[in-house]
Protein backbone atom coordinates (compact mmCIF):
# COMPACT_ATOMS: atom_id res chain seq x y z
CA UNK A 1 0.00 0.00 0.00
CA UNK A 2 0.97 3.39 -0.71
CA UNK A 3 2.40 5.16 2.18
CA UNK A 4 0.04 8.44 3.37
CA UNK A 5 3.69 10.47 3.85
CA UNK A 6 6.94 10.00 3.11
CA UNK A 7 10.57 11.49 2.99
CA UNK A 8 13.38 9.96 1.84
CA UNK A 9 16.58 11.75 2.77
CA UNK A 10 15.51 14.91 2.68
CA UNK A 11 17.75 18.06 3.86
CA UNK A 12 16.99 21.85 3.95
CA UNK A 13 19.92 24.25 4.24
CA UNK A 14 19.30 27.79 5.14
CA UNK A 15 21.49 30.44 4.37
CA UNK A 16 22.41 32.95 6.91
CA UNK A 17 24.78 35.75 8.01
CA UNK A 18 26.79 33.22 9.68
CA UNK A 19 26.93 30.70 6.67
CA UNK A 20 24.54 28.02 5.93
CA UNK A 21 22.33 26.45 8.24
CA UNK A 22 21.07 23.09 8.13
CA UNK A 23 17.93 22.76 8.89
CA UNK A 24 17.13 19.11 7.66
CA UNK A 25 19.80 16.21 7.11
CA UNK A 26 18.72 13.11 5.53
CA UNK A 27 15.26 12.89 7.05
CA UNK A 28 13.47 9.96 6.00
CA UNK A 29 9.87 9.37 7.51
CA UNK A 30 7.06 7.21 5.94
CA UNK A 31 3.43 7.37 7.66
CA UNK A 32 1.07 4.64 6.33
CA UNK A 33 -2.56 5.60 5.61
CA UNK A 34 -4.83 5.61 8.84
CA UNK A 35 -1.69 6.18 11.38
CA UNK A 36 -1.95 8.93 13.90
CA UNK A 37 2.23 10.07 13.54
CA UNK A 38 3.75 12.18 16.52
CA UNK A 39 6.63 13.75 15.58
CA UNK A 40 8.67 14.90 18.48
CA UNK A 41 11.67 17.40 18.96
CA UNK A 42 13.24 19.40 21.12
CA UNK A 43 12.55 23.15 19.92
CA UNK A 44 14.92 23.82 16.99
CA UNK A 45 14.77 20.33 15.99
CA UNK A 46 13.46 20.75 12.52
CA UNK A 47 9.73 19.60 12.79
CA UNK A 48 8.48 23.16 11.18
CA UNK A 49 10.70 23.22 8.39
CA UNK A 50 9.49 19.18 7.71
CA UNK A 51 5.94 20.19 8.12
CA UNK A 52 6.66 23.04 5.46
CA UNK A 53 8.27 21.32 3.22
CA UNK A 54 5.66 19.03 3.29
CA UNK A 55 3.38 21.68 2.39
CA UNK A 56 5.43 23.79 -0.25
CA UNK A 57 6.06 26.36 1.49
CA UNK A 58 10.02 25.57 1.86
CA UNK A 59 11.98 23.79 -1.49
CA UNK A 60 14.23 20.78 -0.34
CA UNK A 61 17.97 21.66 -0.88
CA UNK A 62 17.81 17.57 -1.35
CA UNK A 63 15.82 14.35 -1.15
CA UNK A 64 12.37 14.22 -2.21
CA UNK A 65 8.77 14.09 -0.47
CA UNK A 66 5.50 12.90 -1.21
CA UNK A 67 1.83 13.06 0.15
CA UNK A 68 -0.50 10.83 -0.55
CA UNK A 69 1.67 9.40 -3.63
CA UNK A 70 1.69 13.22 -4.99
CA UNK A 71 5.39 15.19 -4.65
CA UNK A 72 4.56 17.85 -2.78
CA UNK A 73 6.31 20.21 -4.85
CA UNK A 74 2.66 20.23 -6.90
CA UNK A 75 -0.28 22.30 -5.75
CA UNK A 76 -2.26 19.35 -6.02
CA UNK A 77 -0.78 17.40 -3.64
CA UNK A 78 -2.34 19.76 -1.22
CA UNK A 79 -6.39 19.11 -2.49
CA UNK A 80 -6.56 15.87 0.36
CA UNK A 81 -4.06 17.65 3.02
CA UNK A 82 -5.81 19.58 5.86
CA UNK A 83 -3.12 21.79 7.80
CA UNK A 84 -2.96 23.73 11.13
CA UNK A 85 -0.63 25.62 11.97
CA UNK A 86 1.31 26.45 15.20
CA UNK A 87 -0.49 29.74 15.62
CA UNK A 88 -3.54 29.41 13.42
CA UNK A 89 -3.76 33.05 12.02
CA UNK A 90 -6.24 33.87 9.98
CA UNK A 91 -8.58 36.68 8.60
CA UNK A 92 -9.83 38.12 11.56
CA UNK A 93 -11.86 40.81 9.36
CA UNK A 94 -14.19 37.85 8.15
CA UNK A 95 -16.71 35.28 10.18
CA UNK A 96 -16.18 31.89 11.12
CA UNK A 97 -18.62 31.40 8.21
CA UNK A 98 -17.57 33.12 6.17
CA UNK A 99 -13.68 32.12 6.44
CA UNK A 100 -14.90 27.88 6.04
CA UNK A 101 -17.08 28.87 3.07
CA UNK A 102 -14.32 31.06 1.11
CA UNK A 103 -11.93 27.78 2.39
CA UNK A 104 -14.19 25.18 0.74
CA UNK A 105 -14.35 27.16 -2.26
CA UNK A 106 -10.86 27.10 -2.79
CA UNK A 107 -10.97 23.35 -2.99
CA UNK A 108 -14.19 23.70 -5.25
CA UNK A 109 -16.41 23.21 -3.04
CA UNK A 110 -20.19 24.78 -4.13
CA UNK A 111 -23.75 25.14 -2.97
CA UNK A 112 -26.05 23.04 -1.22
CA UNK A 113 -22.35 20.26 -0.62
CA UNK A 114 -20.44 23.37 0.74
CA UNK A 115 -22.93 24.61 2.99
CA UNK A 116 -23.61 20.97 4.70
CA UNK A 117 -19.75 20.49 5.25
CA UNK A 118 -19.50 24.01 6.54
CA UNK A 119 -22.38 23.07 9.31
CA UNK A 120 -20.69 19.33 9.80
CA UNK A 121 -16.96 21.35 10.35
CA UNK A 122 -18.61 23.43 12.77
CA UNK A 123 -20.34 20.68 14.75
CA UNK A 124 -17.32 18.55 14.75
CA UNK A 125 -15.18 21.23 16.21
CA UNK A 126 -18.02 22.46 19.03
CA UNK A 127 -18.44 25.86 17.53
CA UNK A 128 -22.06 26.80 17.65
CA UNK A 129 -24.11 29.47 14.93
CA UNK A 130 -23.64 32.25 17.33
CA UNK A 131 -20.19 32.11 17.32
CA UNK A 132 -19.36 30.97 13.61
CA UNK A 133 -21.48 34.24 12.61
CA UNK A 134 -19.23 36.62 14.66
CA UNK A 135 -15.76 38.32 13.45
CA UNK A 136 -12.95 36.34 14.09
CA UNK A 137 -11.41 39.17 15.95
CA UNK A 138 -13.57 38.61 18.55
CA UNK A 139 -12.27 34.62 19.25
CA UNK A 140 -10.86 33.49 22.43
CA UNK A 141 -7.49 31.54 21.83
CA UNK A 142 -9.52 28.14 21.94
CA UNK A 143 -11.93 29.46 19.63
CA UNK A 144 -9.25 30.28 17.34
CA UNK A 145 -7.94 27.09 17.41
CA UNK A 146 -11.41 25.34 16.79
CA UNK A 147 -11.53 27.67 13.55
CA UNK A 148 -7.89 27.09 12.57
CA UNK A 149 -9.32 23.44 12.69
CA UNK A 150 -12.48 23.52 11.61
CA UNK A 151 -10.44 24.99 8.07
CA UNK A 152 -8.55 22.28 8.22
CA UNK A 153 -11.17 20.04 7.83
CA UNK A 154 -13.35 21.52 5.39
CA UNK A 155 -12.22 19.28 2.60
CA UNK A 156 -12.58 16.01 4.45
CA UNK A 157 -8.52 15.00 4.67
CA UNK A 158 -7.28 12.04 4.05
CA UNK A 159 -4.40 13.17 5.68
CA UNK A 160 -4.30 15.86 8.73
CA UNK A 161 -1.09 17.60 9.76
CA UNK A 162 -1.11 19.59 12.65
CA UNK A 163 1.71 21.91 14.01
CA UNK A 164 1.53 21.81 17.97
CA UNK A 165 -2.50 21.47 18.17
CA UNK A 166 -2.89 21.69 21.70
CA UNK A 167 -0.09 24.11 22.53
CA UNK A 168 -2.22 26.85 24.53
CA UNK A 169 -4.91 25.62 25.15
CA UNK A 170 -6.71 24.53 28.40
CA UNK A 171 -7.54 20.96 29.63
CA UNK A 172 -10.59 21.01 28.00
CA UNK A 173 -8.85 22.36 24.47
CA UNK A 174 -7.07 19.74 25.15
CA UNK A 175 -9.55 17.10 25.51
CA UNK A 176 -11.44 18.09 22.54
CA UNK A 177 -8.55 17.96 19.97
CA UNK A 178 -7.72 13.99 21.39
CA UNK A 179 -11.08 13.14 20.76
CA UNK A 180 -11.37 14.54 17.65
CA UNK A 181 -8.21 12.90 16.82
CA UNK A 182 -10.10 9.60 18.22
CA UNK A 183 -12.91 9.99 16.02
CA UNK A 184 -10.42 10.81 12.63
CA UNK A 185 -8.53 7.76 13.38
CA UNK A 186 -11.80 5.61 13.28
CA UNK A 187 -12.52 6.92 10.01
CA UNK A 188 -9.39 5.63 8.76
CA UNK A 189 -8.08 9.55 8.53
CA UNK A 190 -3.95 9.36 8.99
CA UNK A 191 -2.96 12.65 11.44
CA UNK A 192 0.61 13.78 11.27
CA UNK A 193 0.99 15.83 14.43
CA UNK A 194 4.08 17.83 16.01
CA UNK A 195 4.04 17.80 19.70
CA UNK A 196 6.12 18.87 22.89
CA UNK A 197 3.35 17.24 24.92
CA UNK A 198 4.91 13.82 25.77
CA UNK A 199 1.68 12.84 27.86
CA UNK A 200 -0.57 13.66 24.39
CA UNK A 201 1.41 11.93 22.16
CA UNK A 202 1.25 8.29 24.50
CA UNK A 203 -2.50 9.03 24.79
CA UNK A 204 -3.12 9.65 20.81
CA UNK A 205 -0.38 8.34 18.61
CA UNK A 206 0.57 4.54 17.85
CA UNK A 207 4.00 5.49 16.24
CA UNK A 208 6.15 8.49 16.38
CA UNK A 209 9.16 9.95 15.39
CA UNK A 210 12.09 11.83 17.24
CA UNK A 211 13.92 14.43 15.53
CA UNK A 212 17.06 16.21 16.93
CA UNK A 213 19.34 18.72 15.51
CA UNK A 214 17.67 18.03 11.90
CA UNK A 215 18.15 14.28 12.21
CA UNK A 216 15.51 11.58 12.49
CA UNK A 217 17.28 10.29 15.92
CA UNK A 218 15.00 7.66 16.58
CA UNK A 219 11.15 5.88 14.49
CA UNK A 220 8.91 3.21 15.10
CA UNK A 221 5.63 2.04 16.98
CA UNK A 222 5.62 4.02 20.34
CA UNK A 223 5.89 1.01 22.36
CA UNK A 224 9.22 0.00 20.31
CA UNK A 225 10.76 3.03 20.97
CA UNK A 226 11.22 3.22 24.93
CA UNK A 227 12.94 0.55 26.43
CA UNK A 228 10.94 -1.88 29.33
CA UNK A 229 9.84 -0.26 31.56
CA UNK A 230 11.04 3.21 30.14
CA UNK A 231 8.46 6.44 30.28
CA UNK A 232 8.66 8.04 26.52
CA UNK A 233 9.47 11.41 28.40
CA UNK A 234 12.55 9.32 29.93
CA UNK A 235 13.15 7.50 26.13
CA UNK A 236 12.91 10.88 24.47
CA UNK A 237 15.86 12.20 26.61
CA UNK A 238 17.64 9.76 26.17
CA UNK A 239 17.88 9.94 22.12
CA UNK A 240 17.99 13.66 22.17
CA UNK A 241 20.74 13.71 24.47
CA UNK A 242 19.61 15.70 27.06
CA UNK A 243 21.61 15.88 30.23
CA UNK A 244 19.58 13.31 32.72
CA UNK A 245 18.17 14.54 35.69
CA UNK A 246 20.24 14.10 39.19
CA UNK A 247 18.55 11.23 40.94
CA UNK B 1 -15.49 30.62 -8.94
CA UNK B 2 -11.89 30.13 -9.47
CA UNK B 3 -9.57 29.96 -7.12
CA UNK B 4 -8.24 33.16 -8.01
CA UNK B 5 -11.99 34.20 -7.72
CA UNK B 6 -11.75 33.25 -4.26
CA UNK B 7 -8.77 35.40 -3.07
CA UNK B 8 -10.19 38.60 -5.49
CA UNK B 9 -13.16 38.45 -2.76
CA UNK B 10 -11.42 38.02 -0.07
CA UNK B 11 -9.31 41.35 -0.98
CA UNK B 12 -12.85 42.74 -1.08
CA UNK B 13 -14.15 42.03 1.43
CA UNK B 14 -11.04 43.21 3.51
CA UNK B 15 -10.89 46.03 1.71
CA UNK B 16 -14.47 47.43 2.33
CA UNK B 17 -14.18 46.21 5.83
CA UNK B 18 -11.27 48.50 6.18
CA UNK B 19 -13.12 51.67 5.12
CA UNK B 20 -10.40 53.45 3.40
CA UNK B 21 -12.55 53.88 0.21
CA UNK B 22 -15.86 55.36 2.26
CA UNK B 23 -13.12 58.02 3.82
CA UNK B 24 -11.75 58.77 0.06
CA UNK B 25 -15.18 58.74 -1.38
CA UNK B 26 -16.33 61.29 1.29
CA UNK B 27 -13.22 63.81 0.98
CA UNK B 28 -14.01 64.23 -2.75
CA UNK B 29 -17.35 64.70 -2.76
CA UNK B 30 -16.64 67.33 0.50
CA UNK B 31 -13.87 68.85 -1.76
CA UNK B 32 -15.97 68.99 -4.45
CA UNK B 33 -19.05 70.38 -2.78
CA UNK B 34 -16.46 72.86 -0.88
CA UNK B 35 -15.20 74.11 -4.14
CA UNK B 36 -18.88 74.49 -6.00
CA UNK B 37 -20.02 76.46 -3.42
CA UNK B 38 -17.50 78.58 -1.94
CA UNK B 39 -16.53 80.05 -5.51
CA UNK B 40 -13.09 79.99 -5.03
CA UNK B 41 -11.26 81.95 -6.66
CA UNK B 42 -13.97 83.96 -8.11
CA UNK B 43 -14.53 81.24 -10.77
CA UNK B 44 -18.41 81.25 -10.76
CA UNK B 45 -19.15 81.37 -13.99
CA UNK B 46 -16.39 79.01 -15.29
CA UNK B 47 -17.04 75.50 -15.07
CA UNK B 48 -14.20 73.81 -16.58
CA UNK B 49 -11.95 74.25 -13.60
CA UNK B 50 -15.02 71.98 -11.48
CA UNK B 51 -14.40 69.26 -14.00
CA UNK B 52 -10.27 69.46 -13.64
CA UNK B 53 -10.01 69.96 -10.31
CA UNK B 54 -12.34 67.06 -9.84
CA UNK B 55 -10.70 64.37 -12.41
CA UNK B 56 -7.62 65.20 -11.11
CA UNK B 57 -8.67 64.44 -7.52
CA UNK B 58 -10.50 61.30 -8.97
CA UNK B 59 -6.80 60.15 -10.41
CA UNK B 60 -5.11 61.06 -7.32
CA UNK B 61 -7.68 59.19 -4.86
CA UNK B 62 -7.53 56.16 -7.36
CA UNK B 63 -3.56 55.87 -7.64
CA UNK B 64 -3.12 56.33 -3.83
CA UNK B 65 -5.87 53.94 -2.90
CA UNK B 66 -4.75 51.12 -5.49
CA UNK B 67 -1.23 51.79 -4.21
CA UNK B 68 -2.02 51.56 -0.63
CA UNK B 69 -4.18 48.82 -1.21
CA UNK B 70 -2.16 46.44 -3.32
CA UNK B 71 1.06 47.16 -2.19
CA UNK B 72 0.45 45.43 1.83
CA UNK B 73 -1.78 42.70 0.70
CA UNK B 74 1.27 40.14 -0.08
CA UNK B 75 3.48 41.47 2.73
CA UNK B 76 0.91 41.56 5.25
CA UNK B 77 -0.28 37.84 4.25
CA UNK B 78 3.37 37.09 5.59
CA UNK B 79 3.66 38.98 8.40
CA UNK B 80 -0.05 37.63 10.35
CA UNK B 81 1.37 34.22 9.34
CA UNK B 82 -1.85 33.82 7.10
CA UNK B 83 0.20 33.19 3.96
CA UNK B 84 0.67 29.44 5.33
CA UNK B 85 -3.02 28.09 5.80
CA UNK B 86 -3.62 29.51 2.40
CA UNK B 87 -1.14 27.82 0.45
CA UNK B 88 -1.37 24.71 2.09
CA UNK B 89 -4.36 24.60 -0.03
CA UNK B 90 -4.28 23.48 -3.26
CA UNK B 91 -3.62 26.94 -4.75
CA UNK B 92 -0.67 27.68 -7.17
CA UNK B 93 1.46 31.54 -6.34
CA UNK B 94 0.53 31.78 -9.97
CA UNK B 95 -3.48 32.19 -8.50
CA UNK B 96 -2.74 33.56 -5.72
CA UNK B 97 -0.90 36.80 -7.66
CA UNK B 98 -3.92 36.69 -9.71
CA UNK B 99 -6.23 36.72 -6.94
CA UNK B 100 -4.89 39.55 -5.64
CA UNK B 101 -4.30 41.67 -8.52
CA UNK B 102 -7.57 41.32 -9.82
CA UNK B 103 -9.09 41.81 -6.06
CA UNK B 104 -7.21 45.66 -5.67
CA UNK B 105 -8.06 45.98 -9.46
CA UNK B 106 -11.71 45.46 -9.29
CA UNK B 107 -12.55 47.25 -5.96
CA UNK B 108 -10.23 50.53 -6.82
CA UNK B 109 -12.02 50.15 -10.28
CA UNK B 110 -15.57 50.08 -8.57
CA UNK B 111 -14.43 53.44 -6.77
CA UNK B 112 -12.66 54.81 -9.31
CA UNK B 113 -16.30 54.70 -10.47
CA UNK B 114 -17.72 55.85 -7.87
CA UNK B 115 -15.41 58.88 -7.78
CA UNK B 116 -16.37 59.34 -11.44
CA UNK B 117 -19.70 59.54 -10.79
CA UNK B 118 -19.45 61.93 -8.20
CA UNK B 119 -17.09 64.21 -10.58
CA UNK B 120 -19.84 64.01 -13.17
CA UNK B 121 -22.43 65.12 -10.74
CA UNK B 122 -21.49 67.83 -9.41
CA UNK B 123 -20.02 69.20 -12.89
CA UNK B 124 -23.77 68.56 -13.74
CA UNK B 125 -24.70 70.77 -11.04
CA UNK B 126 -22.59 73.20 -11.97
CA UNK B 127 -24.10 73.05 -15.76
CA UNK B 128 -20.86 71.60 -16.78
CA UNK B 129 -21.37 68.67 -19.55
CA UNK B 130 -19.27 65.91 -20.28
CA UNK B 131 -18.87 64.24 -23.99
CA UNK B 132 -20.54 60.82 -22.77
CA UNK B 133 -18.02 58.62 -25.16
CA UNK B 134 -15.00 60.69 -24.15
CA UNK B 135 -16.21 60.28 -20.65
CA UNK B 136 -16.11 56.21 -20.62
CA UNK B 137 -13.16 56.48 -22.86
CA UNK B 138 -10.90 58.37 -20.56
CA UNK B 139 -12.40 56.11 -17.52
CA UNK B 140 -11.22 52.80 -19.01
CA UNK B 141 -8.36 54.17 -19.64
CA UNK B 142 -7.78 55.18 -16.31
CA UNK B 143 -9.00 51.90 -15.75
CA UNK B 144 -5.83 50.46 -17.22
CA UNK B 145 -3.63 53.13 -15.36
CA UNK B 146 -4.73 51.35 -12.19
CA UNK B 147 -4.13 47.76 -13.58
CA UNK B 148 -0.91 48.39 -14.27
CA UNK B 149 0.09 50.32 -11.10
CA UNK B 150 -1.84 47.45 -9.24
CA UNK B 151 0.63 45.06 -11.28
CA UNK B 152 3.71 46.99 -10.50
CA UNK B 153 2.78 47.42 -6.25
CA UNK B 154 2.18 43.69 -6.30
CA UNK B 155 5.42 43.25 -7.82
CA UNK B 156 7.49 45.56 -5.87
CA UNK B 157 5.42 43.57 -2.99
CA UNK B 158 6.85 40.16 -3.66
CA UNK B 159 10.10 41.24 -2.38
CA UNK B 160 9.73 44.10 -0.29
CA UNK B 161 7.50 44.85 2.73
CA UNK B 162 4.70 46.89 2.91
CA UNK B 163 5.98 49.95 3.12
CA UNK B 164 8.76 49.69 1.02
CA UNK B 165 6.93 48.50 -1.46
CA UNK B 166 4.22 51.39 -1.89
CA UNK B 167 7.06 53.75 -1.76
CA UNK B 168 8.69 52.59 -4.50
CA UNK B 169 5.27 51.84 -6.63
CA UNK B 170 4.28 55.69 -5.55
CA UNK B 171 8.14 57.10 -6.88
CA UNK B 172 8.40 55.15 -10.08
CA UNK B 173 4.63 55.69 -10.96
CA UNK B 174 4.59 59.62 -10.00
CA UNK B 175 8.20 59.66 -12.43
CA UNK B 176 6.34 57.34 -14.90
CA UNK B 177 3.46 59.93 -14.93
CA UNK B 178 5.27 63.28 -14.60
CA UNK B 179 9.25 62.69 -15.61
CA UNK B 180 8.60 60.09 -18.87
CA UNK B 181 7.31 62.62 -20.98
CA UNK B 182 9.73 65.26 -20.79
CA UNK B 183 12.83 62.97 -21.58
CA UNK B 184 12.48 63.60 -25.39
CA UNK B 185 12.69 67.28 -24.97
CA UNK B 186 15.55 66.14 -22.03
CA UNK B 187 17.74 64.32 -24.79
CA UNK B 188 17.01 67.14 -27.58
CA UNK B 189 19.54 69.32 -25.37
CA UNK B 190 22.43 65.88 -24.77
CA UNK B 191 24.52 64.07 -27.23
CA UNK B 192 26.59 61.05 -27.77
CA UNK B 193 25.79 58.56 -25.27
CA UNK B 194 23.11 61.03 -22.76
CA UNK B 195 20.92 61.42 -25.90
CA UNK B 196 20.95 57.46 -26.42
CA UNK B 197 20.34 56.69 -22.74
CA UNK B 198 17.83 59.27 -21.96
CA UNK B 199 15.71 58.02 -25.46
CA UNK B 200 16.15 54.07 -24.51
CA UNK B 201 14.78 55.44 -20.44
CA UNK B 202 11.96 57.19 -22.66
CA UNK B 203 11.05 53.75 -24.45
CA UNK B 204 11.43 51.41 -21.16
CA UNK B 205 9.44 53.38 -18.90
CA UNK B 206 5.79 52.50 -18.44
CA UNK B 207 3.60 55.98 -19.88
CA UNK B 208 0.87 56.34 -17.58
CA UNK B 209 0.49 60.09 -19.86
CA UNK B 210 -0.95 57.47 -22.54
CA UNK B 211 -3.98 56.71 -20.19
CA UNK B 212 -4.53 60.23 -19.21
CA UNK B 213 -7.55 61.87 -20.79
CA UNK B 214 -8.56 64.73 -18.47
CA UNK B 215 -7.51 67.76 -21.08
CA UNK B 216 -9.62 66.42 -23.70
CA UNK B 217 -12.34 65.82 -20.97
CA UNK B 218 -12.01 69.12 -19.73
CA UNK B 219 -11.63 71.07 -22.93
CA UNK B 220 -14.32 69.28 -24.64
CA UNK B 221 -12.41 67.77 -27.18
CA UNK B 222 -14.56 65.01 -27.66
CA UNK B 223 -13.51 60.91 -28.37
CA UNK B 224 -10.27 59.68 -29.15
CA UNK B 225 -10.31 57.70 -32.64
CA UNK B 226 -11.10 53.76 -31.65
CA UNK B 227 -8.06 52.54 -33.14
CA UNK B 228 -5.90 55.10 -31.01
CA UNK B 229 -8.03 53.94 -27.96
CA UNK B 230 -7.71 50.23 -28.63
CA UNK B 231 -3.92 50.62 -28.93
CA UNK B 232 -3.10 52.72 -25.58
CA UNK B 233 -5.60 50.17 -23.89
CA UNK B 234 -3.80 47.05 -25.52
CA UNK B 235 -0.64 49.09 -24.47
CA UNK B 236 -1.73 48.80 -20.62
CA UNK B 237 -2.94 44.92 -20.49
CA UNK B 238 0.42 44.40 -22.23
CA UNK B 239 2.21 46.77 -19.21
CA UNK B 240 0.05 44.69 -16.60
CA UNK B 241 0.57 41.23 -17.83
CA UNK B 242 4.31 41.93 -17.95
CA UNK B 243 4.34 43.48 -14.37
CA UNK B 244 2.13 40.41 -13.19
CA UNK B 245 4.95 37.90 -14.35
CA UNK B 246 8.13 39.94 -13.57
CA UNK B 247 5.56 39.40 -9.77
CA UNK B 248 5.40 35.76 -10.56
CA UNK B 249 9.16 35.46 -11.33
CA UNK B 250 10.05 36.63 -8.34
CA UNK B 251 6.98 35.12 -5.80
CA UNK B 252 7.27 31.46 -7.27
CA UNK B 253 10.08 30.33 -5.40
CA UNK B 254 10.33 32.41 -2.46
CA UNK B 255 10.24 30.91 0.60
CA UNK B 256 8.49 31.05 3.25
CA UNK B 257 9.72 30.14 7.09
CA UNK B 258 8.44 32.60 9.58
CA UNK B 259 9.61 30.58 12.61
CA UNK B 260 11.21 27.45 10.86
CA UNK B 261 14.18 27.43 12.60
CA UNK B 262 12.61 28.24 15.89
CA UNK B 263 10.45 24.88 16.23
Amino acid sequence: MEPALETRELSVTFPSPAGPVRALDRVSLRVEPGQVFGFLGPNGAGKTTTMHVLLGFVQATAGEARVLGVDVRRAIARQRIGYLAEHPETYRFLTGRELLRLTGRLFRLRGAALRARVADVLAEVGLDNAAADRRIAAYSRGMLQRIGLAQALINDPDLLILDEPTGGLDPIGRLAIRRLIGRLRERGKTVFFSSHELSEVELVCDTAAILAGGCIVAQGPLRALARPGESLERCFMRVVGAPEEPA
Amino acid sequence: MTRAAVIAAIVWLELLRRKDIYVLLILLGALLAGLVSLNVFGLGGATAYVKDIGLLLAWLFGWILAVSATARELPQEETRGTIFSLLAKPLRRAELLAGKWLGCWSIVAAAALAFYAIVAAVALAKGAGFDAVALAQGFVLHLCALGVICALALCCSTRLNADAAAALTYVVSAACLLLAPRLPHLAAYASGFRFTALLALYHALPHFDLFDMRRRLVHDLGPLPWPVFGAVAAYGIVLTALFLLLAWTAYRRKRFSRGALGA
